[in-house]
């Protein structure tokens, strides 16, 4: 199927926490269209804001996407600004999303443990990752910090996860890190999917990695063109071979093995 | 009555089915090909391809600017070896000529990269000696007349192909290095690159880009493009693909009305990723609406 740039209709565009928005989306895709962990960009209507911004899929059911992001900047107070009926511009979902292949038969899924580790607007992708995971039979663990506002606890528990939070500040939940509290609750899990700051993800992936787990990580990076033509957004992504090479975020990733990532380039 | 519109072009004695390519370093051929079929275009403008792989510059590599962007990849290319084995072949699959732009740090370098292409199937060269983002080579050899011609002359030499050496607006007169290159048996040029521009955020009192300063491009640049097309077309008697802030159809109609022959479509592709087939059509219509037949007809039509 070729990709799009596709017009969608606002049906629902609030505040979640501070600076934190959901917007619902209607459009013409449908559920199978999306794989967790992908992202699509939305395309700012003003001329101030010439590049899209690439905004996790939080939620992808037939007809209807859904957005958590958060408004750092002039596109996304944009977004913010919509109001239901009104038209967005957003492309097909773009990037490859989590590889969920060893829970894809439902043999192979049922009984497994699967931990979600999010940091702050790292947290919306890991509800569609939550909902295909719990289809597929697996257990879902999810351990989610954030500064001081937690949001999407309850959809992640609605879908069937077991939701542990910390916060920076200690408002809410375990005050700590994600990384602290998989440790004091002695979490365990063959396949661990994160997303969320780098120094999370890096800490993450090397704890994983002692400990024999197959961590992915969603990486971000600022992006140009968000689909592959502009090579903006790169990594150091250590190959078989051993060599590194500057992989692209959007289009390779953003979701890449925690062991091949090359943290401080 | 509207007249059957021919959209086709000639440039350096390669046939375009119209006058739209890519802007090298905006177009990527399964990243692009996802949203449109690729043979719609009048040619395909590669990323830059150097002899050896280049790592490019850290991130980030890109800086949003009012009215355009900045970049500073940094032409970060798996080289040549891998772009013929793996991606040439498959760029040629499409029913319209390849354009490899290539990169070098030196003279030499830009020979060797020349040199692994002549047996290629590769149709055209475009000589980038006007990249600001790399330390060697790039725009060391775009803004000095004398270097200019010296790898011109250089790669005129290690190829049999026809050569489109794309010049870089960062200097005190663009007619000097067009007119310079000419003579140096280039056989068509493109203009123009980035210019070299810098943004600090002033929330953290640092430059946004790794790189500090990098390219400027977008439709806030389309004037300082147009003024060149039309001052170099003026001056040398070679083809021009003009580019720089291309949006919509009408811009590329401008372009062509100031004297490019061709144009190249860059920035508008990572805002837009269809933007370079909907230019055609855009093209198309204004010369339907215009009554235009031929894009020598479009051209023919500037007055002054």
């Amino acid at each position: 199927m070729k990709k799009e740039v596709l017009q969608g209709i606002v049906r629902r565009n609030e505040a979640l926490a501070d600076n934190v928005f959901r917007m619902e989306i209607q459009w013409k895709l449908g559920r199978d269209d999306v794989k967790a962990g992908q992202f699509v960009n939305v395309y700012p209507k003003s001329r101030e804001t010439l590049l899209p911004r690439p905004i996790s899929i939080c939620r992808a059911e037939d007809g209807l996407l859904t957005l958590v992001y958060g408004v750092v900047g002039k596109g996304t107070a944009e977004f913010a600004s919509y109001k239901p009926g009104e038209t967005v511009t957003v492309s097909s979902p773009l990037g490859n999303g989590y590889d969920l292949s060893a829970f894809e038969e439902s043999a192979a899924g049922a009984g497994k443990t699967a931990l979600l580790a999010g940091g702050g607007i790292g947290v919306p992708p890991l509800l569609e990752l939550a909902v295909r995971l719990r289809q597929k039979g697996a257990n879902v663990q999810a351990v989610l910090g954030f500064r001081d506002q937690p949001f999407l606890i309850d959809e992640l528990e609605q879908a069937g996860a077991h939701v542990f939070t910390a916060t920076d500040s200690g408002a809410f939940g375990y005050r700590g890190t994600v990384l602290d509290l998989i440790r004091r609750e002695h979490l365990s899990a063959e396949y661990c999917f994160a997303c969320g700051p780098k120094g999370m993800l890096r800490a993450l992936a090397a704890y994983g990695g002692e400990n024999g787990w197959n961590v992915q990580v969603s990486l971000e990076e600022r992006m140009g063109c968000g689909y592959g033509a502009c090579v903006g957004c790169v990594c150091g992504i250590r190959q078989k071979d051993g060599i590194v090479r500057r992989e692209k975020v959007c289009k390779d990733g953003p979701v890449f093995s925690g062991a091949e990532v090359v943290w401080d380039e | 009555m509207s007249k059957t519109v021919d959209m086709r072009v000639t440039i350096a004695g390669v046939e375009w089915k119209n006058p739209v390519t890519t802007a090298s370093g905006t177009f990527e051929r399964e990243a692009s090909g996802a949203f449109y079929d690729l043979s719609a275009l009048g040619a395909l403008t590669t990323k830059g391809v150097a002899s050896e792989p280049w790592e490019g510059n850290l991130t980030p590599r890109i800086a949003e600017a009012y009215g355009g962007m900045l970049n500073a990849v940094g032409l970060q290319n798996p080289g040549m070896d891998v772009f013929l084995e793996k991606e040439l072949p498959l760029l040629k699959e499409y029913k319209t000529p390849v354009i490899v732009n290539i990169a070098g740090r030196s003279v030499e370098d830009y020979c060797r990269a020349a040199e692994r292409l002549e047996d290629s199937p590769a149709d055209m060269l475009e000589l980038n000696i006007s990249c600001p983002n790399v330390k060697e080579g790039g725009i060391g050899f775009g803004t000095d007349p004398k270097m200019a011609a010296r790898v011109t002359a250089a790669v005129r030499k290690a190829t049999g192909k026809p050569l489109i050496v794309k010049l870089t607006p960062n200097v005190t007169d663009i007619v000097q290095i067009a007119k310079a290159v000419e003579g140096e048996g280039a056989d068509a040029l493109s203009l123009i690159n980035t210019l070299l521009g810098m943004r600090i955020d002033v929330e953290r009192k640092r430059p946004v880009l790794a790189n500090k300063m990098g390219g400027f491009s977008g439709p806030a640049v389309k004037p300082v493009a147009v003024r060149m097309v039309y001052q170099v077309s003026r001056a040398v008697s070679l083809p021009i693909i003009g580019l720089g802030g291309i949006m919509t159809g009408e811009d590329a109609a401008e372009f062509l009305l100031a004297g490019a022959d061709a144009v190249a479509v860059g920035t508008a592709a990572l805002t837009d990723p269809t933007a370079p087939v909907r230019i055609v059509k855009e093209l198309r219509s204004y010369m339907e609406r215009q009554n235009f037949s031929s894009i020598r007809e479009l051209k023919e039509a500037f007055s002054e």
